[in-house]
């Protein structure tokens, strides 16, 4: 590589330590230790006297909370983002691009905004009610639907281009193989494109597992503080200064980021469809 | 062939693509058990006809007819005709044996019932069902592996089944590729330009397994190539094309030898195309001499453009020519020398195993009945 460039990179190297690998081991020892700011350095001792923490019932709701509604949402964002990427794909239309941009749109404008104003048009009186007449949602801020509602509005433009990306890069002729062989077009589908574009559909549900089992806005919001999941725990320890218990979560949390990435390099050896 | 039987019939195809004409009123039959190779450059229409054939393509106008059926509308997976694509197009998701068993895996067990037979099934259930009973679908699946696998002997893969198709070479791919069509029993399979990424010695080598292949199978085979050799080698006929119109159709021997029009001529090898003048019957000038020549009908004094093959050229000594020249560029081709001999103003290029040096006059004759002739063309 050419010495300029090597130079180039180290300010990125330089961020990258003291931003995330020091913060990434102080969050290690924290979790792992009794440091807090009534503890002095030199009366650190490791424990794992905040593990009693994770059997809490509030912890394990909150955790069931994130990986339940992670889970509907990835699956929810599959099923219709699939179709989504699979229309755009098949539109005539000539310049995919524009249709693509209308897929991420939303994701320009600041997702606590676009979530308070979800949660705006989602109670009894709003805006949309006194300019069209009538409420379209109904009344169901602060319920599971709303939330649920929320999570895969945000994060299926995650699964659409990522499945997208991978439906593209299927060569036609393999289609035309199928249709050839003698499949009819349903069996086609489910014979040569669904598989060949089985890697998009693994990043792209990662891609929405992971936010929405580590997010705290979206549910904080559209539930009312109702449906509690794991990052608003870990916010509210942070906001306490309970930076050991905070700590600890986040940890929890990256056990899970980090198998995520594994099973994604397991899938995709070539990190092809990573976009 | 006799007892020839029309299978493929293209009546008045024509196809255009934003008011570009690609085929243009094509009429074609192609019969039974025969290698029909349709020949031109690459956007003279040949690849569209194959795909018109296969039914990815529907024509503006005019008829699909296969085995005395019009089959315009069906869709490919409903045609009995199975395509190698030019890049052969194999399932990157299956191993060898799952692309080869891919078209009859994902067939219906009615389909599957007929296309063994009763009788098949029945002997094959016999054969497994040593102490336990078999069903008949498990007799049908036993039947598609034996056939896959044999389809593999036939192009000598078998030693691969297990293998991923991207861990195969280009010619391995290839194989499998025409194997995966063969092992459907098409009665037509069309071919693609399948050889065009093959190195020069694994070509040749296909091309004759492949003619052999044809031969023994007999499945009618339509082969779209750019390469007037393999068309040469492999082909009962040729088509040769050009911008959407059959130029010629006819056996490789008469369209080297009586090419119809001077694009044939120029394409298929190397030729020598004159100026000349039909004097009346067997009698015909060009290069200010009068030659004898052979079985061509002209107006008397009509101008015809003369054909002569570089290899059909005789030397002799300059006494008893015809014609005298001078050699003006030599090359050794290996089996033959090539000249550019200057006559009268004119270049001509003539193969022969005679060895002369540049700047040495050369003497040629030529023979009645290697003297060709064609209407010459107005609009040239």
């Amino acid at each position: 590589m050419n010495k300029e460039f090597k130079v180039l990179s180290r300010p990125y190297m330089v961020w990258l330590s003291v931003l995330v690998f020091i913060p990434i081991l102080a969050m290690l020892v924290i979790s792992f230790s009794n440091l807090n700011s009534s503890v002095s350095m030199s009366e650190l001792v490791l424990s794992v006297s905040h593990f009693n923490l994770l059997w809490e019932s509030s912890t394990l709701i909150a955790f069931r909370n994130s990986i339940l509604f992670a889970t509907i949402t990835t699956f929810i964002s599959f099923v219709l983002g699939y179709f989504i990427a699979y229309e755009i794909k098949l539109s005539k239309f000539k310049n995919k691009f524009i249709l693509l941009t209308f897929v991420i749109l939303p994701m320009w404008s600041n997702l606590i905004l676009r979530t308070e104003s979800l949660a705006n048009i989602m109670s009894e009186n709003n805006i949309l009610k006194s300019i069209i007449g009538f409420n379209i949602f109904g009344n169901i801020s602060g319920t599971w639907i709303a939330v649920l509602f929320g999570l895969v509005f945000t994060y299926m433009p995650f699964m659409i281009l990522s499945v997208y990306t991978a439906l593209e890069k299927i060569d036609f002729a393999l289609e035309e193989a199928a249709l050839d062989l003698g499949l009819r077009p349903i069996k086609k589908f489910w014979k040569v494109v669904f598989p060949l574009s089985f890697k998009g559909v693994v990043t792209g549900s990662i891609m929405v597992f992971l936010p929405t089992l580590a997010g705290f806005a979206i549910p904080k919001i559209l539930s009312r503080g109702q449906i509690v999941f794991i990052g608003n725990i870990i916010e509210q320890k942070f906001i306490y200064t309970n930076y050991n218990h905070g700590a600890l979560l986040a940890v929890v949390i990256l056990i899970f980021i980090l198998g995520s990435i594994l099973l994604l390099t397991k899938f995709d050896k070539e990190g092809e469809t990573l976009l | 062939m006799d007892n020839k039987r029309a299978l493929i019939e293209l009546k008045n195809i024509s196809k255009s693509y934003d008011d570009e004409t690609v085929v243009n009123n094509v009429n074609l039959t192609i019969y039974e058990n025969e290698f029909l190779t349709l020949l031109g450059p690459s956007g003279c229409g040949k690849t569209t006809i194959l795909r018109i054939i296969a039914g990815f393509i529907k024509p503006e106008t005019g008829e699909v007819i296969i085995n005395g059926k019009v089959f315009n509308d069906l869709p490919p997976y409903a045609r009995p005709i199975h395509t190698v694509f030019q890049k052969y197009a194999l399932f990157p998701h299956l191993n060898v044996i799952d692309n080869v068993a891919f078209g009859l895996n994902n067939r219906s067990w009615d389909y599957l019932e007929k296309f063994y037979g009763e009788e098949k099934i029945n002997a094959e259930i016999k054969a497994l069902s040593t102490n336990k009973e078999i069903s008949q679908k498990k007799a049908i699946k036993s039947l598609i592996y034996k056939d896959s696998i044999q389809a593999l002997k036939l192009v000598k893969l078998d030693g691969f089944i297990k293998r991923k198709v991207d861990q195969l070479s280009g010619g391995q791919q290839q194989r499998v590729a025409l194997a995966r069509a063969l092992v459907n029993k098409p009665q037509i399979l069309l071919l693609d330009e399948p050889l065009a990424a093959l190195d020069l010695k694994l070509r040749q080598n296909m091309q004759y397994e492949l003619k052999e292949m044809q031969r023994t199978l007999g499945i009618t085979f339509l082969f779209v190539t750019h390469d007037q050799e393999e068309a040469m080698t492999m082909s009962d006929r040729i088509v040769v094309m050009k911008e959407g119109v059959i130029q010629q159709l006819g056996t490789p021997k008469s369209i080297y030898n009586e090419p119809i029009n001077r694009y044939v001529a120029n394409f298929i090898g190397e030729t020598n195309i004159l100026k000349g003048v039909y004097v009346k019957k067997d009698l015909v000038n060009f290069l200010g001499v009068d030659f004898k020549c052979l079985g061509y009908k002209f107006n008397d004094l009509e101008e015809v453009d003369v054909v002569i093959r570089p290899e059909d050229f005789d030397v002799v000594d300059l006494e008893k020519a015809k014609l005298v020249g001078e050699v003006v560029f030599s090359l050794f081709k290996g089996v033959h020398n090539e000249y550019e001999v200057l006559v009268k103003g004119e270049k001509l290029l003539v193969h022969t195993y005679e060895s002369y040096e540049v700047g040495q006059p050369i003497g040629l004759a030529i023979d009645p009945y290697e003297i060709h002739m064609m209407k010459v063309e107005k609009s040239e």
